[in-house]
């Protein structure tokens, strides 16, 4: 079961080559930027020209760490995004394209059950690629603070102090390891839906896993005035129930145009506890499982002819 | 008896279109039974039927197992070609070696790759299927079959597409590699004439139904074609052939359960080809 399991994993990312191809893009596109970055900010002013990790021109650790901090938060948040929109075009392809292909035929003829394929599916979106998301994010981080410790050597700093002593590293990457599977968690009822649209629709995936989501809140206003729908879908992005209680002005300070200490530990900022005690948390993942359960029967039971 | 596949009065429909109608048949262990049937006959149907991929009515025993119920267990021990163009086109060689090597309790990699090593696949090993040629991939999918030891092998179409050398060489792989007396086959085919040489049994399909059942043994025997002209053309039509057409002037008739000694006064007597006998029962189920 578990050896079907990783052989299937396994197979889904031999087919769907964008799982890692896209972080890895995303990594090397982030270096060149911060790079160009450095640069740019270098040249055009000699107050900064420590830029921009190693800034001599932040005051105090405290400082340079929440501006450092904030960095690796930014550089976060782009594969974040990335990862969603992997994770949708994924999802909707998994049990699609092997019925264009007729691939399904030879799947089908070796000794593996359609709950384990889609259980293969299911994993690989919720955990396989939030896992390579991390594991892209370490590596960028790692490649930037590379790159900004050449950078600070060369303009005569203390890399040892200005950047390497300056990063709660570990901290940073629990934080991230934590928010990217969580919010996989978190929407895996999304996940779910675009399982089984890839499962049963004849054509355009993409089409038939949005329309229901823009129409149904339409009919929902229409007839009965309300929002539900629409604020359950796509307000679910903004509420994961993961974080302290946190607003704007706490996180940055606009009079000396920086970000608050306290920021430093984004690990601090997390409640994982929290998350886990969430009712919704859970009734999403229910509605995932029942999206899942749902794809495997139309995979074993639909006639393909 | 050891039947393999057993079904008692199996049907299929697709909403008022009977697919499979009122079916029955056996196929023993170590048969080579051909599936003729022209398009729309309900030979796919049949054959997923078999495969466990779609149900049906009635009584349809796979290796005693129910087909659609307990696929998974059915798939460990059957194996099936469906179309040249099933392999996944992404895949590579060696990945969909490592794929069904771990995944197939009774595959064997060495037997793979011993039959892979005779066949133009061999050096593509990092080739993704879409790369190889129709041939190649079909040489890689029998290879794959061909070292998984299962006791029934279905065969749906498998050369279309093919050219003449390959399919040749597919059928005399499918024999020296794959078939002894353990194992069964099941196979259909518009290209009768490719196969009939190595069926052991044949049965023809029309509308959803049977319409012929019979070992090739007995069909040189139940079966005799009359080569004949003239007058005594006119005397064999008297005596209720089966089937009639022309060829270059002379009549050709087809004979059920034949009077040998009363037609070899009309003409040349031949073993009539399966395609032939094939034409003629379509044409009489349907007149």
């Amino acid at each position: 079961m578990i050896g079907h399991q990783l052989a299937l994993i396994k197979r889904e990312i031999w087919e769907h080559r964008s799982i890692y191809v896209t972080p890895i893009a995303i990594a090397v596109i982030v270096s060149l930027v911060s790079l160009a970055g450095m640069v740019t900010v270098s040249a055009f002013d000699k107050e900064v020209n420590m830029a921009l990790f190693g800034a001599s021109n932040i005051a105090g650790d405290a400082e340079r760490q929440a501006a450092l901090t904030v960095f690796f938060l930014g550089t976060s948040w782009v594969f974040l995004f990335a990862l969603a929109i992997l994770t949708t075009f994924y999802t909707l392809d998994s049990l699609y394209a092997e019925r264009k292909d007729k691939s399904i035929l030879f799947w089908r003829s070796l000794p593996i059950t359609d709950a384990e394929t889609v259980v293969s599916k299911l994993l690989t979106a919720v955990f396989v690629l939030p896992l390579v998301t991390v594991a892209a994010i370490i590596v960028t981080h790692l490649v930037n603070l590379v790159i900004t410790t050449g950078w600070v050597m060369v303009k005569g700093g203390n890399a040892a102090h200005l950047i390497w002593g300056s990063v709660p590293l570990f901290d940073n990457w629990a934080a991230a390891l934590i928010v990217t599977v969580a919010s996989a968690v978190w929407m895996s009822p999304l996940i779910g839906w675009f399982l089984f649209v890839s499962a049963f629709t004849k054509r355009s995936p993409l089409l038939m896993a949005f329309m229901p989501l823009i129409i149904v809140p339409i009919i929902e206003w229409i007839f009965f005035r309300t929002k539900f729908f629409a604020s359950a879908v796509f307000g679910r992005g903004e509420m994961i129930p993961l974080f302290e209680e946190m607003d704007f002005e706490h996180f940055f300070d606009e009079e000396r145009m920086t970000v608050h200490e306290e920021v430093v530990s984004l690990l601090a900022h997390i409640d994982l506890g929290k998350f886990l005690l969430t009712p919704s948390v859970w009734a999403g993942v229910v509605v995932c499982g029942l999206f899942a359960a749902a794809a495997i029967y139309v995979r074993r039971y639909r006639d393909e002819s | 008896m050891t039947s393999l596949v057993s079904a008692r009065g199996v049907s299929k429909q697709y909403g008022k279109i009977c697919a499979v109608d009122n079916v029955s048949f056996d196929i023993e262990k170590g048969k080579i039974m051909g599936l003729i049937g022209p398009n729309g006959a309900g030979k796919t149907t049949l054959l997923k039927a078999v495969l466990g991929l779609t149900d049906c009515e009635g009584e349809l025993s796979v290796l005693g197992l129910d087909p659609f119920k307990q696929r998974k267990e059915l798939m460990q021990n059957i194996c099936f070609i469906a179309d040249v163009a099933v392999l996944p086109r992404w895949i590579r060689v060696s990945q969909l070696l490592d794929f069904v090597e771990s995944t197939h309790p009774n595959f064997s990699r060495e037997k793979a790759e011993a039959l892979l090593a005779n066949t133009k696949v061999n050096t593509r090993r990092d080739s993704r299927v879409r790369e190889l040629s129709k041939g190649m991939v079909t040489q890689l999918h029998l290879a794959i079959i061909a070292a998984i030891d299962a006791r029934l092998l279905v065969l749906d179409e498998p050369t279309l597409g093919l050219d003449i050398i390959f399919r040749k060489e597919f059928y005399g792989n499918l024999l020296s590699d794959y078939f002894d007396e353990e194992r069964t086959i099941l196979v259909t085919t518009h290209q009768v004439e490719e196969i009939e040489n190595i069926l052991t049994d044949i049965m023809f399909i029309n509308e959803g139904r049977i319409i012929f059942d019979a070992s090739m043994d007995s069909l040189g025997e139940d079966y005799v074609e009359l080569l004949t002209s003239g007058e005594k053309a006119d005397q064999a039509r008297n005596l209720g052939p089966i089937g009639e057409r022309e060829v270059f002037g002379k009549k050709i008739m087809l004979f059920e359960k034949p009077d040998r000694a009363s037609l070899e006064t009309l003409g040349e007597l031949h073993t009539p080809s399966v395609a032939d006998l094939f034409v003629a029962k379509v044409k009489g189920a349907t007149a």
